[in-house]
């Protein structure tokens, strides 16, 4: 099979690693390497081929024994060979390395006698591709990492979405194109281009018209790469500025929690390297990555709205004098900012001066979303039940009824006050449905609780109420507030109750002051007393008869103070 | 907010045939009383309804309307069981409260519900 030349050389007998072996072996070796597994071939001075074993002729089908080697062997192994001719060398400097026939060649030379050569060639293919995929690997999971990092940095949807196309144009595709869920009819896309900016708009598309995106739409897997036909995208998904026709297309979902966060869309040009499959399952990692982050942000930005939502249609409304009453509100969040409080309040002006007006301020028990709702019931029913404000226990009677639920037994506690101008004096009707009795400081300075009690509201089958009424004279102020004052924590321990009996001095010492300037003074003590520690909702609501002027133009007529009622409360049933 | 921690919430629960003593240690509050209310009414499922449910408040650090609303959720479950309830060792903030909101009445009111 072998052997066509004249002599089998002497060193292939010297192998490395056999030369301890004692010499009377060596001619029993040696013609065994033309079994050798690796491919050997021997060349002369000439360049022509001497000898070559079995491994060699599987490499080198063509090649023979006396043919020219620069015909059978790709030029880096000939010019290899070359350079061993034009000087001594030991073994190693010789060695080069190619590809021969699709394999993947080390070439290690040993030059004999006469400038004769033995090329061993060693297959180094499946470590090559071992080592390229190790590296690979590699540089995925770094890429993974940092999109990873880069993309949970953010809770912002719009950067979050810039993020994602932007870091998948540039490691994974020349282009690509975030497609977002429908809002509305219209669809968010994110286009980025390697090297190029992102840009992102909002327009109707057809999804249908790119193969497998209506599908990853709806969180579907992918279709693969290779069922996509490039030139049937459409013009849209293209990004502006993209080079030349498209050559290669994956379409893979963004899988959200639960819900598809969208779908990424990867270009090539027809110039590029087709994507491969382990591209493609790269491709669905990343998306994965990006759509959990995206899809977090999502969520985020939702809750966000709905407390920011709620918040807003629970805001407190601001206060003026209404009929010549003044009134001021004062109302502090909880510093928990994910949970709604329960406070609220509100004041329904009465339609002429003669009209009572109808303040109310309440809390409801819990918080959060719960709560929020709670309180939004309560304002709701509360206003429609103005008309029967003349008689409170009436209005608790049908807001307890209206709020009772066999589902729990959340609870609302409110004051209500109706309240008159007549002539320089307040009248008020103030009734306490399980809430912190008001206080009223009197023009001497001293401070009352108002008598009034009643059941909370929305728990129990039935509630009682005792309605108060009582006058304000010029000057005096009527406080109605939440237990998140009274019960806010702070004070030079730390741990302390703000308490009633701080309440009641810091109100004493307002009196004669503006509505404002009360609840304002309120909170400023409270704020101080809390420094930087944790607190409920703080709402706080002050009714005054304004100190100015005994007479004031009430419903086009001069009314003289003084009518009925006194300094102090009096109780009706 | 502050270095003194507040008492760990904590229930311990004793049973006699005819009473469930219930000590509640700690705040109920927000955070604390779906455990108290789940925990109550674990056990009036569990076996023949005891005649009286006896809430120890002996513990009690701090109780806020979310803890109210729970002991108004439990004398719901109680009353339909046929228990009574009662209140004990109660501090001076929950009798305030208690007070204020015009609801111990209701709490402990004879059960009207059940058949027990």
């Amino acid at each position: 099979m072998v052997g066509c030349a004249r002599r089998v050389p002497p060193f292939v007998s010297v192998s490395r690693g056999s030369s301890a072996r004692p010499p009377d072996v060596d001619p029993r070796v040696g013609a065994t390497w033309t079994e050798a597994p690796c491919p050997v071939l021997v060349v002369d001075r000439y360049g022509g081929l001497v000898r070559i074993n079995g491994a060699a002729r599987a490499l080198l089908p063509d090649a023979e024994c006396g043919d020219r080697l620069h015909e059978r062997v790709p030029s880096w192994l000939w010019g290899a060979h070359q350079r061993m001719g034009e000087g001594p060398h030991d073994g190693s400097l010789g060695t080069a390395t190619g590809r021969i026939n699709g394999r993947f060649v080390e070439a290690h030379p040993t030059p004999v006698g006469e400038g004769e050569v033995v090329w061993w060639l060693i297959d180094e293919t499946d470590r090559r591709l071992a080592e390229t995929a190790l590296s690979n690997a590699r540089l995925r999971s770094e890429i993974l990492s940092e999109v990873s990092s880069a993309l949970l940095s953010t809770l912002n949807v719009p950067r979050c979405t810039e993020v994602a196309a932007s870091m998948a144009a540039e490691h994974l595709a020349e282009a690509a194109v975030l497609v977002a869920p429908p809002q509305g009819r219209r669809h968010p896309l994110t286009y980025a281009r390697r090297g190029g900016p992102v840009t992102q708009v909002t327009r109707q598309v057809d999804v249908s018209g790119v193969p497998g995106l209506a599908e990853a739409l709806q969180g579907f897997p992918p279709v693969p790469a290779r069922w996509i036909d490039p030139g049937a995208i459409p013009d849209w998904v293209i990004p502006d500025g993209f080079s030349g026709a498209v050559g290669s297309v994956i379409v893979t979902p963004l899988p959200g929690h639960g819900v598809p966060a969208g779908a990424l869309i990867l270009l090539r040009s027809s110039t590029e390297q087709v994507f491969t499959e382990g591209e493609e399952v790269f491709a669905r990692l990343f998306a994965a990555r990006a759509g959990a982050a995206l899809s977090a942000a999502r969520l985020y930005t939702e809750q966000a709205t709905v407390t920011a939502t709620l918040m807003q249609e629970l805001l407190p409304p601001r206060l003026t004098g209404v009929h010549g009453v003044e009134y001021a509100g004062g109302y502090r969040a909880a510093k928990d900012h994910e949970r709604v409080g329960g406070d609220f309040y509100d004041v329904h002006p009465g339609a002429d001066p003669s009209q009572e007006t109808l303040v109310v301020l309440g809390d409801v028990a819990g918080k959060g979303l719960d709560a929020a709702v709670l309180t939004g019931k309560i304002r709701n029913t509360l206003h429609a039940l103005l008309p029967l404000a003349g008689n409170h226990q009436r209005v608790l009677d049908l807001l307890n009824g209206a709020l009772l639920t066999s589902r729990h037994t959340r609870f609302a506690t409110l004051v209500l006050a109706s309240v008159r101008r007549r002539g320089g004096q307040v009248r008020l009707r103030l009734t306490s449905a399980g809430h912190l009795p008001p206080l009223i400081t009197r023009a001497d300075g001293t401070v009352e609780e108002v008598a009034t009690q009643g059941t909370l509201v929305g728990a129990l089958p039935t509630v009682k109420a005792r309605t108060v009424e009582t006058v304000l004279s010029p000057g005096e102020t009527c406080l109605l507030y939440t237990d998140g004052i009274t019960e806010a924590r702070g004070g030079p321990l730390g741990d302390e109750l703000f308490g009633e009996h701080r309440l009641r001095r810091a109100f004493g010492e307002s009196a004669g002051i503006p509505a404002e300037a009360v609840v304002e003074r309120v909170q400023m003590l409270v704020s101080g007393w809390l420094g930087t520690g944790r607190h409920d909702d703080m709402a706080a609501v002050a009714i005054s008869a304004p100190a100015t002027g005994a007479l004031t133009l009430v419903g086009g007529h001069a009314e003289a103070g003084g009518h009925t009622g006194g300094p102090g409360s009096r109780r009706i049933t | 907010m502050t270095s003194l921690s507040p008492a760990e919430f904590a229930l311990s629960f004793f049973r006699e045939p005819a009473t469930l003593t219930v000590r509640v240690c700690g705040e109920l509050d927000y955070d604390t009383s779906e455990d108290l209310v789940d925990a109550v009414v674990a056990r009036l499922e569990e076996g023949p309804p005891p005649r009286e449910v006896r809430l120890d408040f002996g513990a009690l650090t701090w109780i806020d309307s979310s803890g109210l609303a729970a002991l108004l959720m439990i004398h719901r479950r109680t009353d339909s069981a046929g228990a009574v309830l009662r209140l004990e060792n109660r501090p001076g903030f929950l009798e305030r409260l208690l007070h204020v909101t015009n609801v111990l009445e209701h709490l402990t009111a004879p059960a009207s519900g059940g058949r027990g």
